[in-house]
């Protein structure tokens, strides 16, 4: 297991602020190139989704054209639909590259393409990245894994890619980030307990937003409430956490819950 | 592309849970959440049947909306039948497993649990393998996992052999 540091973190930091190309996915797609916003210069909503595309696939080897065209235009694109959306990538990124000169941000390897991510910071990927830091360190070194979380949680600005929920080759990343989103407000939820409780219930209703039966994000928040002398809210979160899980999957709390609320009820 | 190639595509999350019931006893319980991608929406579910009811629900619409309008209602409900003969088919051959560890998740551990110490006496009485006995249940379930493989392995070998032998008998 690597050992991390601070100098971990500041190299995330430092290579967010290095990058020419900067993309944002989470809450609302967006795209700083050199530090200008890049906003409506797409042309057709083709070219994003292929460049969206090739962000999913960033840790595939190159994909053929093939292999693209019938994941995004589902069999029915031609090649010359292809060529369209990837000129439209192109005059985005490069606007002064030369018509047959090469793309510093599409990698071609015949017919097959991805996306050199050597210039570009992914806010998905930082927010992994940051995870990591925080889970391999919460052990042994809290204090670290608290700055990490707290990068990664900052970074989580809502749903990925809204307005692509409704295409399956997202669903599987957004599916992934969600959950990882969820572990960094939870784990980020407990660290902070005994010292922030507030700040413990604010990243809970946040991690609750995400999923309203994740049953840990309740305790917490209960235990957060009794750290601040208020017993009914803490009884109020018991409530809707056991009418959600009844509600959702016809299920009881799980003992830890039933038992936490004991010994909030006794103390 | 043609309405009739139109695709629905699900998302299942499960979720364990470990716990400790009121006896002291170890538990597990599985919670469920399945995604209708190009709708958006969503079931939470702690029986695997509720999942597939939502799939069902989720693939008549789709047959629904994709038969012409100007087909007769006697000619919707025979291509809404069919599709749904397909999906029940397929919604059987879901592993049985599964849907045990998720109905019964005690009895289907217990039943798994039997079937391993069986499979592991059958290892140490045929390979005679005392000296390799598993110290724990991991060791023991990856070794039977590893038997299991190998006796699929053995069912496809002899399937290609007979193959080769009829051919061999016919020339």
């Amino acid at each position: 297991m690597i050992r991390f540091d601070d100098s971990h973190i500041e190299a995330l930091l430092e290579a967010e602020a290095k990058a020419e190309l900067k993309v944002y996915t989470f809450g609302r797609f967006n795209l700083a190139l050199n530090g200008q916003q890049i906003s409506d210069n797409w042309g057709r909503d083709k070219a994003i989704q292929l460049f969206q595309f090739f962000l999913i696939s960033r840790n595939r080897s190159a994909l053929h054209k093939e292999q693209i065209m019938d994941r995004l235009w589902e069999g029915t694109a031609t090649d010359q639909n292809f060529k369209v959306a990837l000129h439209g990538i192109n005059k985005v990124l490069e606007p002064d590259k030369k018509a047959r000169g090469n793309s510093k941000f599409m990698q071609r390897q015949g017919s097959s393409y991805k996306l050199n991510m050597e210039y570009v910071w992914l806010d998905s990927q930082a927010m992994e990245s940051f995870l990591e830091i925080g889970n391999n360190s919460v052990k042994e070194q809290p204090e670290l894994a608290l700055i990490a979380y707290q990068y990664a949680v900052n970074l989580y600005k809502g749903v990925f890619l809204p307005n692509r929920i409704y295409e399956d080759w997202t669903s599987t990343e957004r599916e992934k980030l969600q959950m990882l989103a969820l572990n960094a407000y939870i784990s980020l939820a407990e660290l902070e307990l005994k010292e922030q409780p507030n700040e413990s219930i604010r990243l809970t209703e946040e991690a609750l937003i995400i999923d309203p039966t994740w049953e840990e994000a309740y305790r917490i928040q209960m235990m957060a409430h009794m750290i601040n002398g208020n017993r009914p809210q803490a009884i109020k979160t018991f409530n809707k956490c056991r009418d959600t899980l009844k509600q959702e999957f016809g299920i009881e709390p799980l003992p830890d819950t039933l038992q936490l609320l004991q010994r909030i009820q006794t103390a | 592309m043609s309405k009739q190639d139109q695709t629905s595509s699900f998302l299942l999350r499960f979720t364990q849970k470990m716990f400790e019931d009121e006896k002291g006893e170890a538990n597990v319980q599985w919670r469920g959440k399945i995604t209708h991608v190009q709708g958006n929406e969503h079931k939470n579910f702690s029986e695997l049947k509720d999942a597939i009811d939502f799939i069902q629900e989720k693939l008549s619409t789709l047959t629904l909306s994709s038969i012409e309008s100007d087909v007769s209602e006697e000619e919707k409900e025979g291509i809404l039948t069919k599709s749904m003969e397909i999906w029940k088919r397929l919604a059987k051959s879901y592993p049985k497993m599964m849907v045990q560890a998720i109905k019964d998740p005690k009895a289907q551990v217990a039943q798994f649990q039997e079937q391993l110490t069986s499979k592991a006496g059958e290892i140490s009485d045929r390979l005679q393998l005392e000296s390799y006995r598993p110290t724990n249940k991991s060791d023991l379930k990856e070794l039977s996992d590893q038997v299991l493989q190998l006796t699929d392995i053995i069912g496809k070998l002899k399937k290609k052999v007979d193959k080769i032998d009829k051919k061999i008998g016919k020339s």
